[in-house]
């Protein structure tokens, strides 16, 4: 008999194993052609196994499809933050996202696969185009006059980028996608810096700098000798409770259970350092912990983050759902919602963070978690529905709800990340007057938000 | 077709069919997307036989490549009339857009199947859409004539601005919004200006009102 670790292990190798053959499979044969047979086969596993994990074979396209978008923000997010100057971010992350097409044609050909596939591939397409834009976004902060620039402009950069890799993965030209990043580059940096900033992008090297990839190397070898070292600090027990005042969580938050104050901790931790810079003494010292009782409670900083990620969703909810249920109007209890959800992410800027960033960025457990998560918010939108005309209806999508809580958690996220976390309530009438219009039409929607 | 006594003539036939078809194909695919679509519910949509059909086209597929075919014509049809009501050259790009932003809004159906469906309907309609893309690359490139260091900017950025567009409206049409998509017409031009002609003058462009076109 297996115990439960062993099975745990056994069980997430064998899911892997199933999600590298469908790859391999449906890049070398197209989605249509892809059976569970041929994808059992090239794993070397049985057809219990497939179902132990997947549906269908559109839920086994779909999860490996999500790992891929997941894998990539991680990778993009470390690659951003390697570097100090949001030029040198971006170009990190454009050469990241590069070298990972050209190192594993295959992964670009399932791409192409699995877009063919539907609706669903696209939203999380979308979601994961929403953060690049979100990193592209960022340049206004270099701006005199960071509102001078239209949000929009941003998001067209980002799905333009996205094109232009795609026909080349499509046409089979793959080496062409190094040289094309100058290209990028200048596009995307000529609205925040100027002509002479994107003239200068043109004239750089086009070859992945070596420094760059050093510099991610150096930094993970950094954290790791860092991690290590950070064995010997204890905190004596009269020291173990939460300092006053930094933390500023909910005061239910505050207990005295050490499990909740892990939890505090690694949201502050992560406010300061980020996801990936975060170590688990900086987790103990922030819940003034030892790290003896820290592994009582977790067996990593992961395992830490889902727990920090599930609390945090689910106070989050509650809120949502009591502030909705409060109103009788669908229009004015999705006004009610979105309110109560601003007004806590903006009162705790350190788990705002946690929900809204780094959960991109944190790895597939939470991956998982965040689709969720942006799932739970679909059927107050969807309600909507209810009693609307024809000609309205026809013009949402079976993934237009995805789309709206997708692009409202972009907005916010952006602001997120331009440090404006304290000014989100001020993004109330946009988001309003965004979600309504579908349902609405744009003046009543305008009307509403405005009220 | 209604009956007349003057028998209309055949090529005029064969286009109204095509037409319909064509509208019929969009129609069935906003509803249930363009992979659930078959010939027989695009027969059963445009009230034609199944012959008339395979006269007209040899698949499925051949008739949504047609509909993206006849919708970028179409488009760039409007673009380069309401462009050439003006003068300036960025006066040019905010008509043209205005034009193409008013087609999108007024025939939703069409445009989700061109722009949000193409990548569903294979590697012959993902090529289709990238020559849509490519088929107005031209009217941005002369930009480059009125741009100070017009031929030093990067060799992509046309393909840039109109992929640009094209996701913007994508993403709004997903989310439901097409009908409100002239609204963003004044940041589109800003966003398409700004490289030939810098920062100032394109949000001035951005502000004036556009030609209208006869439609």
């Amino acid at each position: 008999m297996l115990d439960t670790e062993t099975r745990k292990e056994t069980g997430s190798s064998e899911r892997a194993a199933i999600v590298a053959a469908l790859i391999e499979v449906a890049a070398e044969r197209g989605y249509g052609e892809t059976t569970i047979e041929m994808i059992l086969e090239r794993a070397g596993l049985d057809r219990p196994a497939f179902d132990r994990h997947f549906r269908g074979k559109y839920d086994c396209f779909l999860s490996a499809w999500q790992d891929q978008n997941e894998e990539c923000l991680g990778t993009m997010v470390r690659a951003y933050e390697s570097c100090e100057e949001w030029p040198d971010r971006l170009r990190a992350v454009a050469y990241e996202v590069i070298a990972g097409l050209s190192n594993d044609p295959g992964r670009a050909s399932f791409g192409v696969e699995v877009l063919a596939a539907g609706d669903a591939a696209r939203a999380r397409r979308d979601m994961t185009m929403r953060v690049i834009a979100s990193l592209i976004d960022a340049g206004r902060q270099e701006m005199d006059d960071p509102d001078s620039v239209p949000h929009t402009t941003a998001e067209a950069l980002a799905g333009s980028a996205y094109g232009q890799i795609y026909s080349r993965v499509v046409r089979g030209a793959v080496e062409e996608l190094p040289g094309l990043v100058p290209q990028l580059m200048s596009a995307a940096v000529m609205p925040y810096l100027g002509i002479e900033a994107a003239m200068a992008e043109l004239s750089r090297e086009s070859a992945v700098p070596e420094g760059y990839a050093r510099g991610v190397a150096k930094k993970r070898a950094d954290k790791s000798e860092q991690a290590s070292s950070d064995g010997a600090e204890d905190y004596p027990p009269e020291l173990a409770r939460l300092p006053p005042g930094r933390h500023g969580l909910p005061r239910e938050f505050v207990t005295h259970n050490q499990r909740e104050r892990l939890i505090a901790g690694i949201a502050e931790a992560i406010a300061e350092h980020g996801y990936s810079g975060t170590t688990i003494a900086h987790i103990t010292r922030s819940a003034a912990v030892s790290r003896r009782t820290f592994y009582e409670h977790f067996a990593s900083k992961d395992e830490c983050f889902v727990a920090a990620y599930d609390t945090v969703m689910t106070e989050l909810r509650e809120r949502v759902s009591a502030a909705f249920e409060e109103s009788e109007e669908w229009p004015l209890a999705i006004k009610a919602g979105i309110e109560a959800m601003l007004q806590f992410l903006a009162a705790e800027p350190n788990l705002a963070r946690l929900c809204m960033v780094e959960a991109l960025v944190a790895g597939p457990a939470v991956v998982e978690r965040y689709d969720a998560a942006i799932q739970s918010f679909v059927p107050y939108f969807q309600e909507g529905r209810e009693g609307r005309p024809p000609e309205v209806l026809s013009r949402l999508s079976p993934t237009t709800e995805e789309a709206l809580v997708g692009g409202m958690v972009s907005l916010i996220s952006r602001r997120i990340i331009a440090g404006k976390t304290e000014e989100l309530e001020d993004l109330l009438p946009d988001l309003v007057e965004f979600t309504l219009t579908p349902y609405l039409g744009s003046a009543e929607a305008a009307e509403i938000a405005k009220r | 077709m209604p009956p007349g006594r003057h028998p209309l003539p055949r090529e005029f036939i064969t286009q109204h069919q095509r037409a319909r078809i064509i509208a019929a194909l969009a129609e069935e695919t906003v509803e249930k997307g363009y992979r659930a679509v078959t010939v027989a519910d695009i027969v059963r949509r445009a009230g034609i036989a199944r012959n008339t059909f395979y006269e007209n086209f040899s698949s499925k597929e051949d008739c949504f490549l047609a509909a993206s075919e006849f919708a970028v014509k179409e488009a760039l049809r409007r673009v380069v009339d309401a462009a050439s009501r003006v003068d300036s050259w960025p006066a040019r790009v905010n008509s043209g857009l205005a034009a193409f932003l008013h087609y999108v809004a007024t025939e939703p159906a069409l445009a989700r199947t061109c722009i949000v469906e193409a990548l569903s309907a294979g590697p012959a309609a993902v090529e289709r859409y990238e020559r849509s893309i490519q088929a107005f690359v031209p009217l941005f490139r002369m930009g480059r004539k009125v741009a100070p260091k017009g031929e030093d900017l990067p060799g992509t950025l046309e393909e840039t601005i109109v992929g640009g567009v094209f996701w913007i409206i994508y993403q709004r049409i997903v989310m439901g919004q097409v009908e409100e998509i002239e609204q963003l017409l004044p940041e589109l031009v800003e966003f398409s200006l700004t490289p030939y002609v810098g920062a100032e003058a394109a949000k001035r462009t951005a502000a004036e009102a556009p030609a209208r076109a006869s439609g």
